[in-house]
C-alpha cells in the first residue's frame, strides 16, 4: 500500500475554511431568498396592475353613466313633484263647490209670491260644508204659510242633491205693508232662512231610505 | 455545541451580521414593498366593487326613471295645462282685467276685482303655487245672467273656487242685484 502524504494540508484547510465562510453562505442565502421575494413581489405587482386596469375600466364606465344618472335622478324628482302636485291640484278642483247649480235650484223653488232680497253663501275650503242665509218676503193670504212652503220646497230640492241638509227659519214675522199681487193687496211676511248642507251627493239607496213616504189619509 | 465552540469569533460575528441583514431584508420587504402593494390592491378591489355596485344601481335607476316618464305622461300633460292657466307677470296685473273682461263678455259690466290675500298653500306639494283670494264686486246684474256667468266661470277656470257669494237686491230696481264673490285661485309662482 502506497503511502499518501498531503503536503498541501494547510492550503486545503484554508480553502475549506473559505468555502464554509458563514458570511459568504449567508450572502448566498440572502440573495436566493431575496430573489424569491422579488419574484413574489413581481407576481403581486402584476396582479395589482391588472386590478388597476379593471378599476380604470369601471371608473370610465361610471364616468359615462354618472351624468345620465344625475339627469335621471333630477328628472325623477321633477316627475314625482309633478305627479304629487297634479294630485293635490286635482283634489282642489274636485273639492270645489259649484254655485251655479245651487242658484238654479233656488230660482226654481221661488214661487211668484216669494221675493228673495238677500242671499249669502259660504263654502268651506275643504268642500265638505256649505252654509246659506236667505232673506226674503212672502206674500199671500197666509204669508207665513207661503214662506213655509218655500222652505219645504227648497229643503226637498237640496236633499235630492246634497246630504246633511238643514233648512230652518232664523226669523219669520208679519209685515204691516201690503203687496199688490195680481192687482189684489196681499199681506206680507219677512223671513230669514239658515241653510246648511254637505255638498257630497247622497247615495242612491240612502236617499230613498231617508225620505219619509207621504202619508195617505182617507176620509 | 461542539461545532459552535469550534467557530471562531469572526465567524460568529459574520453569522450575527447575516441574521441582522436577513431580518432587515424581511422588514423592508413587508413594510415598504409588499405591504403597500397589497393595501393598494385591496383598496382598488373595494373601489371596483363600490363603483360596479354604483353603476348597476344607476342603470336600475335610469330604467325606473324611463318607466316613470311613461307613467307620468298624463300627469305631465295635465300639469302643463294647469300651469298654462297662469299668465305671465304678477297676478295683480293680469287677473283683475281678465275677470273684468270675462264678466263684461257675460253681460255684467263694471266688475271690480281686488286682491284680498296672497300666500302659500299649506300642502308641501304646492310650494310652486300661490294661493290668492280675490273679491269680485258686480254692481248690477240680473239673477239669470249672474247664474250663467258663474257657471261659465266655474267650468272655464278649474283652479278658481268661489268660496263666498253675497247677493243683495238693488232697492231702486228689484229686478237687479248687487253681487260680491270671494274666490280663491291657485296660481303658478313665477
Amino acid at each position: 500500500m502506497a503511502l499518501q502524504l498531503n503536503l498541501l494540508h494547510e492550503q486545503f484547510s484554508e480553502q475549506r475554511q473559505r468555502q464554509r465562510d458563514p458570511l459568504k453562505l449567508g450572502i448566498y442565502a440572502l440573495v436566493g431568498f431575496g430573489a424569491l421575494l422579488f419574484l413574489w413581489y413581481g407576481w403581486n405587482a402584476y396582479q395589482t396592475i391588472q386590478i388597476r386596469s379593471q378599476l380604470n375600466a369601471a371608473q370610465a364606465e361610471w364616468e359615462k353613466v354618472e351624468p345620465k344618472v344625475t339627469a335621471a335622478q333630477k328628472r325623477a324628482d321633477e316627475l314625482g313633484k309633478i305627479i304629487d302636485s297634479t294630485k293635490i291640484l286635482d283634489g282642489l278642483i274636485d273639492q270645489r263647490f259649484y254655485w251655479a247649480p245651487l242658484l238654479g235650484k233656488l230660482a226654481a223653488c221661488v214661487a211668484p209670491n216669494i221675493q228673495i232680497v238677500g242671499f249669502e253663501g259660504n263654502a268651506s275650503e275643504s268642500g265638505d260644508a256649505a252654509t246659506l242665509m236667505i232673506e226674503g218676503v212672502s206674500a199671500a193670504r197666509e204669508p207665513r204659510a207661503a214662506a213655509e212652503d218655500f222652505r219645504q220646497a227648497f229643503s226637498e230640492t237640496l236633499m235630492k242633491n246634497y246630504t246633511e241638509v238643514k233648512v230652518a227659519f232664523r226669523n219669520l214675522e208679519d209685515l204691516d205693508t201690503l203687496a199688490t199681487l195680481a192687482g189684489v193687496p196681499t199681506p206680507t211676511a219677512h223671513f230669514v232662512l239658515n241653510v246648511s248642507f254637505n255638498p257630497k251627493p247622497p247615495e242612491p239607496g240612502a236617499a230613498s231610505a231617508e225620505t219619509p213616504k207621504p202619508e195617505v189619509t182617507t176620509k | 455545541m461542539t461545532k459552535i465552540k469550534k467557530m471562531s469569533k469572526d465567524e460568529i460575528q459574520k453569522i450575527v451580521l447575516s441574521a441582522l441583514g436577513f431580518i432587515a431584508l424581511i422588514y423592508c420587504y413587508f413594510t415598504f414593498f409588499l405591504g403597500p402593494l397589497n393595501r393598494s390592491r385591496e383598496t382598488m378591489a373595494k373601489t371596483i366593487a363600490d363603483t360596479q355596485a354604483k353603476t348597476a344601481s344607476s342603470k336600475t335607476e335610469m330604467k325606473k326613471t324611463e318607466n316613470l316618464e311613461r307613467q307620468a305622461k298624463e300627469a305631465t300633460t295635465r300639469y302643463a295645462a294647469l300651469r298654462a292657466t297662469t299668465a305671465e307677470g304678477a297676478p295683480i296685473a293680469w287677473f283683475p282685467p281678465k275677470m273684468r273682461n270675462f264678466f263684461a263678455a257675460q253681460g255684467i259690466d263694471k266688475a271690480g276685482v281686488r286682491l284680498e290675500s296672497s300666500g302659500p298653500f299649506k300642502q308641501p306639494e304646492l310650494t310652486d303655487w300661490v294661493r290668492d283670494v280675490w273679491t269680485v264686486d258686480l254692481p248690477l246684474s240680473d239673477y239669470d245672467t249672474l247664474g250663467q256667468a258663474i257657471a261659465k266661470l266655474e267650468n272655464t277656470e278649474p283652479l278658481l273656487a268661489v268660496q263666498k257669494i253675497v247677493i243683495r237686491a238693488v232697492p231702486e230696481d228689484p229686478q237687479f242685484q248687487q253681487v260680491s264673490l270671494t274666490a280663491q285661485t291657485a296660481l303658478f309662482a313665477q
